[in-house]
Parts: C-alpha cells; sequence; structure tokens
C-alpha cells in the first residue's frame, strides 16, 4: 500500500514533493566492503583449490584458482560499482524514497508516518569500513520474499541519522510517568550485567547441542568409513574399539553419567560462545522523544529502535529450563515488527538477554512506563474444566506410551542371537565406540515398561503444570495472558491496541464451557489468546478490557432476555 | 459486572439459505475427486483392485456424511451481524468461530464470489483489519445484499477517523 512503482526519473528532476531532504547515494566503501565479504570466502576456497591440486600433482592446473578467484572478485566489484550508483535514497518531510536497478529500475516511497521501526546493524566485514546496514519496517504484514527498504550499506554517520530522523515525530512524548532526568543521550532501561551469561546455557537444548556436536563427529567418522578413527587412535596410542566396549559395557554407572556431563559441558561451551557474541556491549535505552533503542552484539553489532507509541506491550518469555533457575527474557509486542513467520517474529523483537527474573520483570514495568506493572495483577485462574482435558490428553498419550513400550518389550523378546549380531555389526562400522546396541540388547523386559510409565508420569506431571501457567487479568492500560508449560510466555497487550475479537470452540469446549478467547492486534503475533478460559469468565474479561465494543453483543442472565429473533 | 454471566448472543442475520446448496455442492465435489484418486487404478490395475477399493470406500463414507450433514450445521451456525461500531460474525460447524472488530479499525472491505457461488447467486464478504488473525468472512449472501452490505461497510469506516492500527 505504501510502495509504488514509478516510471524511472533521473536523479537531477525532482518529484513534487517538497525538497527538503537531498538526494544521497549509498556510502562508495560500500563495495570494498562487499568485495572483503566476498575474499572472506572465495580466497580461502581458492587456496584449498591450488593445495589440493599440486597435492595430486597437476601443477599446471594449480596455477589457475588464485588468478581466476582474483578476477572474479574484480569483476563483482566492478559491477558492484556499477549498481552502487544506480541507489540513492532521501528522507524529505513526509516519506522517505529509495531508488535502485540498473536494467529494471524501481522507485519506492514510504510516507514516514508508517515507519514503524528501524534496525541498523554492522556485520563484523562491513565494521572496519564504518559501515552499517539499515532495515526500514513498516506496518505491512511482511511476506516471506517481500523486499522491505533496505540500505546496504552506509556509513555509521548517516545510519545514525536515519534512525533519528524517520522515526521523530516532532513534539517529544516525554514527560509520562518517566522516572529519572532523561537527558540528551535518553534514559537507561538496561546495560548487560555479564553475570547474566550464567543464564545462557540454560535451555533445553544445551544438551541436544552436545549431542548434534558428537553425532557431527560419529558422522564424519562413518563418511570416512572408520579412517579417521583409526588415524587418531594410532596417533594417541588408544586400546582397540573392542577392548574400550568392554571396558565401558563393565563400567556403565561411571560412564554414562561421564558422557552426560561431557555432553552438557559441550553444549554449554557453544551456548555461551553465541550468547557473548550476540548480547555484549547490550544497552537498552529510552531516548526522549520516548523511541526504544536496543544496541547489542560483539562482532556483528546491532541496533534496533522502535518507537514508543508502537510498542503496544512486552512478553516475558520464560522456558521450562530457564524457568527452573527463576531466570527470565523480555520481549517486545510492537507494531512493524513482523516478520514472515512466528519464530523470526520472536527472534526479532527480543529485547534482553535472558537475566534473573525479577530484572526482567522491572524492565517490563519500565518499558510500559506504568505506576504499577501489569505484570503484577493478580490473575484470574482458568476453570477445572481446562484442568480435566489437558489430564484426559496426558491419558491418551500415557495410553500410546505403554502402548509403545509393550511392543518394543515384545520386539525385544523376539529378537534372535543372530539378529543381534547383525545390528552390531552395523554399529560398529558407524561408531567407534559400538555400545549403544550392547546397551538396548542389554535392557530387561521390565526397562521398557519402566520407560513407558516415566512418559506417563511426566505426561500427567506437565499436564498439572500447564493448566496451573494458564492465566488472564486486567490492568487499568492493558490486558494480561499467560499460558504454556514448555515455554511460559505473559503477555501484556495495551488495551488501546486491541483491534478485535475471537473465540473459538471446539465440540469438547462446548461441552465443558470451555472457548478461546482471543484479543486480535496489528502487534506482535497478531492474536493473543487466553486459553481454555470458562465462556463467561472470558467474554466477562473481554468486556471489560475493551468497553462498548462486545457488550452489544452479550446477553445476561440478571436481565430479561430481549432477544431480537434471527430475522433471515 | 462479573457477578453476572455474560453469553454471547447470535448475530442477527442467517446468510442466505441457498448457501446450503452451495456448501452442499462444494462437499460434493471434494469428495468425488477425492474418491477418483484411487478409483483410476482400481479400473486399470486389476491385482490390487480390491485394496483401492476399499481406500476408497475409506474416503466416500465420511465423505458423503460430511456432504450431508455439514451444509445444515454450517447454515445453523453461520450468522452476521452490522451495527453502527462494529461487525460481528460466526462461522464453522464442528470448530466453531465468532468475529467481532470495530469499525474503527477496519482496513479494507471486499466483495469476492467463485464461479460456484456465482452459480448459486451468492457472495462473500471480506472484513480486513491490519491483525495478522486474519480478514472476517461472510460467505454465502445473496449477491446484491452482499454488495449492498459491502458499501455500507466502506462508507461507515470512512467516516470513522483512526489509523487502523
Amino acid at each position: 500500500m505504501s510502495t509504488d512503482q514509478r516510471p524511472p526519473t533521473g536523479p537531477a528532476d525532482r518529484p513534487a514533493d517538497r525538497p527538503s531532504g537531498d538526494w544521497q547515494g549509498l556510502s562508495p566503501l560500500s563495495v570494498w566492503a562487499n568485495t572483503a565479504a566476498g575474499a572472506l570466502f572465495i580466497v580461502p576456497a581458492a587456496v584449498v583449490g591450488t593445495v589440493v591440486l599440486v597435492l595430486l600433482d597437476l601443477a599446471w592446473w594449480a596455477a589457475a584458482p588464485l588468478p581466476g578467484a582474483l578476477a572474479l572478485i574484480a569483476g563483482l566489484t566492478v559491477l558492484d560499482m556499477v549498481f552502487l550508483r544506480a541507489v540513492s535514497y532521501r528522507v524529505t518531510g513526509e516519506r522517505m524514497e529509495m531508488r535502485s536497478g540498473v536494467l529494471s529500475k524501481a522507485y519506492r516511497s514510504v510516507p514516514r508516518e508508517r515507519v514503524r521501526s528501524v534496525d541498523v546493524a554492522a556485520p563484523i566485514y562491513a565494521r572496519p569500513f564504518g559501515l552499517c546496514v539499515v532495515t526500514v519496517g513498516t506496518g505491512e504484514q511482511v511476506d516471506a520474499g517481500s523486499d522491505q527498504v533496505k540500505l546496504q550499506y552506509v556509513t555509521a554517520a548517516q545510519g545514525e541519522r536515519l534512525r533519528r530522523e524517520l522515526l521523530y515525530r516532532g513534539a517529544p512524548a516525554a514527560a509520562e510517568g518517566a522516572e529519572g532526568a532523561p537527558d540528551a543521550e535518553g534514559l537507561e532501561l538496561a546495560r548487560l550485567d555479564p553475570r547474566w551469561f550464567a543464564y545462557a546455557p540454560a535451555t533445553t537444548a544445551t544438551l541436544g547441542i552436545g549431542i548434534g556436536a558428537l553425532a557431527a563427529l560419529i558422522g564424519a567418522n562413518a563418511q570416512s568409513e572408520g579412517w579417521i578413527y583409526r588415524w587418531v587412535s594410532e596417533w594417541a596410542g588408544l586400546p582397540s574399539t573392542a577392548e574400550i566396549g568392554a571396558f565401558v559395557m563393565g563400567r556403565l554407572l561411571v560412564v554414562l553419567p561421564v558422557s552426560l556431563l561431557v555432553l552438557l559441558l559441550s553444549g554449554t561451551a557453544v551456548l555461551l560462545a553465541v550468547a557473548v557474541e550476540t548480547w555484549w556491549n547490550y544497552r537498552l535505552v529510552r531516548e526522549a522523544d520516548g523511541t526504544v533503542v536496543m544496541r547489542r552484539g560483539l562482532l556483528n553489532s546491532q541496533s534496533l529502535t522502535v518507537e514508543g507509541r508502537r510498542l503496544n506491550g512486552v512478553t516475558l518469555h520464560e522456558p521450562l529450563v530457564l524457568r527452573s533457575v527463576r531466570g527470565a527474557d523480555v520481549r517486545a509486542v510492537a507494531t512493524g515488527l513482523g516478520a514472515a513467520d512466528d519464530e523470526k517474529t520472536q527472534a526479532k523483537s527480543r529485547l534482553s538477554p535472558p537475566m534473573p527474573r525479577a530484572r526482567a520483570r522491572e524492565l517490563a514495568a519500565d518499558l510500559m512506563r506504568t505506576p504499577e506493572s501489569p505484570l503484577d495483577m493478580p490473575l484470574s485462574a482458568h476453570p477445572r474444566a481446562a484442568l480435566r482435558r489437558r489430564l484426559v490428553r496426558a491419558g491418551w498419550a500415557a495410553l500410546g506410551g505403554f502402548a509403545v513400550a509393550g511392543a518394543l518389550a515384545w520386539l525385544h523378546s523376539l529378537a534372535a542371537a543372530a539378529w543381534w549380531e547383525t545390528a552390531h555389526e552395523i554399529e560398529e562400522r558407524l561408531n567407534p565406540l559400538p555400545v549403544a546396541t550392547h546397551l538396548v540388547e542389554a535392557t530387561p523386559t521390565w526397562g521398557w515398561w519402566l520407560l513407558g510409565a516415566a512418559f506417563a508420569a511426566v505426561a500427567f506431571w506437565y499436564a498439572v503444570g500447564s493448566h496451573r501457567a494458564l492465566g488472564h487479568g486486567l490492568h487499568p492500560r492493558y490486558l494480561v495472558v499467560r499460558r504454556g508449560m514448555a515455554v511460559r510466555d505473559t503477555v501484556t497487550l495495551e488495551r488501546a491496541a486491541v483491534i478485535g475479537w475471537r473465540i473459538t470452540r471446539t465440540p469438547f469446549q462446548r461441552r465443558a464451557g470451555l472457548a478461546h478467547v482471543s484479543a486480535t492486534t496489528a502487534s506482535g503475533a497478531g492474536m493473543y489468546t487466553a486459553s481454555d478460559v470458562g465462556l463467561s469468565q472470558g467474554l466477562a474479561w473481554a468486556d471489560m478490557a475493551v468497553p462498548e465494543l462486545l457488550s452489544q453483543f452479550l446477553e445476561r442472565d440478571d436481565r430479561s432476555p430481549d432477544r431480537p429473533g434471527p430475522a433471515a | 459486572m462479573t457477578t453476572d454471566t455474560p453469553r454471547l448472543r447470535p448475530p442477527h442475520h442467517r446468510v442466505d439459505p441457498r448457501a446450503v446448496r452451495w456448501w452442499t455442492t462444494r462437499s460434493l465435489a471434494v469428495t468425488v475427486v477425492l474418491t477418483a484418486i484411487p478409483v483410476v487404478p482400481a479400473l486399470i490395475w486389476e491385482p490390487v483392485r480390491f485394496w483401492f477399493l476399499v481406500a476408497a470406500a475409506v474416503i466416500v463414507v465420511p465423505g458423503l456424511v460430511i456432504t450431508l450433514v455439514m451444509p445444515r450445521w454450517r447454515y445453523r451456525v453461520h450468522r452476521w451481524e452490522v451495527t453502527d461500531t462494529a461487525v460481528y460474525a460466526s462461522s464453522g460447524w464442528f470448530w466453531q468461530e465468532w468475529r467481532v472488530a470495530p469499525m474503527s479499525r477496519i482496513q479494507t472491505v471486499d466483495t469476492a464470489r467463485g464461479p460456484l457461488q456465482r452459480a448459486f447467486g451468492l457472495s462473500s464478504v471480506t472484513v480486513t483489519t491490519a491483525s495478522a488473525a486474519g480478514p472476517i468472512e461472510i460467505a454465502g449472501l445473496d449477491h446484491a445484499l452482499a454488495t449492498r452490505v459491502a458499501d455500507q461497510l466502506t462508507e461507515t469506516t470512512q467516516a470513522v477517523p483512526g489509523d487502523a492500527t
């Protein structure tokens, strides 16, 4: 809607718009940044190619890769220069305009009032040149592959100016209960505390990443048909795999915990490194005009700016493991932060690293600028029928688990010695430490049933937990919903940002008197749901949250029902 | 206000009765196409004819049951209403949905009619808001009525101020 295509015009003539801003080009240095980025990949590949060719005794061919790579880089650089000339942008009083393209020219224009967020990123190869990428977010629902306005690259100074200009709306929206004295730099809401990195490994992925690293090693070994492992064991003087296997089987009680520990440690190392790279220099500031700016990143520094008026709420995000160590992180519920899918929206809207829950709640309250935090509101619990639904589901899951356990136990009793031999052989070919099939063979029949019982116990624990997570509440300015056992999200949404209601019921919900009551909004995920709420409880909540909207469609028991008959 | 127990009252207007025939035809068409997929190889390929016919039966029986039950059930559920301040619609049959959107937040109003709807003289009105929750669709209205409703909605939403987000 806000972008349109016009026949290309030369940069000299100006559209009828007020020419308060001049046309500017991208930074000439961006050509070199692109060259550097390309060279980072192309040159090592060429070097490897040369080495391989020399090793293969193809001396003549070995002279080809490096000059070829250089020619390729030079060609790309020249092309880049041509494209760079074609791109120009300007910011006028009302709109931001951008021209691009050499063969097919494009003109895009975005009204400034539609700009909801400005994202400034400085990838590692652009930083030595003092450059950054600016992405301008509008309120549109962004489809996969749609082109946002993206300037790649401008100088850091240009980026900073764009960020300020595009979101500056004249009158500062300050003095709305902001504590502290907002200076020219703005009010700092949060700054990285290195101790928060301790929360980084607190995810269910820690073990998984460790297993992933190990699986990658085993996979590489299998690819080389065991060659890697033989080489390592010869070099280190390791005993044969059979001996190690026997050793492991003899000391399972020691080996299992130790290997778990190793997996945990390697996962922790990876996650810590990622957290440091993502959140180093983290700083969250509210500027004098109300916009919220987040800066972060060690190698790839990022900054995200959200206009204050578009920040319609926050999400307190508590995944299971993080919750168990009393940690949480804060995410924005804002217009213009939508991405192609939910996962991307979630990642884009993060406003803080995992931090202590108390600190996260404090930060959330600061972001919402209310004297009394909506997150401190007591939430109404959802009816017992909601618990019953979850218990029934857990019951079905448990039955399924027992059926699988029984089938496995039965297959186990059927498996003959010859069958196990084959399994061991296959594993020995793939895995230098072939203990998995031995372990399975040694499992007694009751072991399978024990696994089934453990699964059932977890299912019921999960059901009770997810019922206890359900809640909804009202604050004078916000509505609050909470749900989730694996990932508990407490969402606050400004009541003024609700743009409709959606109530859905399955036959089971209708029988149990339950419903999903969702507030639809232009912000964030687009819809926030009070799950399995009692129908009248949920309707009363929705009616109070946005007065004058739902009440005309409700009938109440205490009034005489003056139901107008259905007019066909 | 919380002491009483509010209930959702159904929207005032039913959709056009011809919608029942439209839904029946649509469901029947889908059933026929899906059934044809295993029937065609069953006719050509003798040895596995039995199993393909079993697959066809597995598809055709629930398909016909849905074709019989769904349209009438839908006709009982699908309703709509436009007031001065909001649009209110209910839809679905097994899974039911009620949607409310205030006039001030409506972005676009469209009417659409597929070839099948056109054959029955029907139209759909689609009301879009800025939410990713999807538009409100009132399907199976008489064509003239749908146009009138859309015109009226467009007029009202233009009169109401606000940037619809």
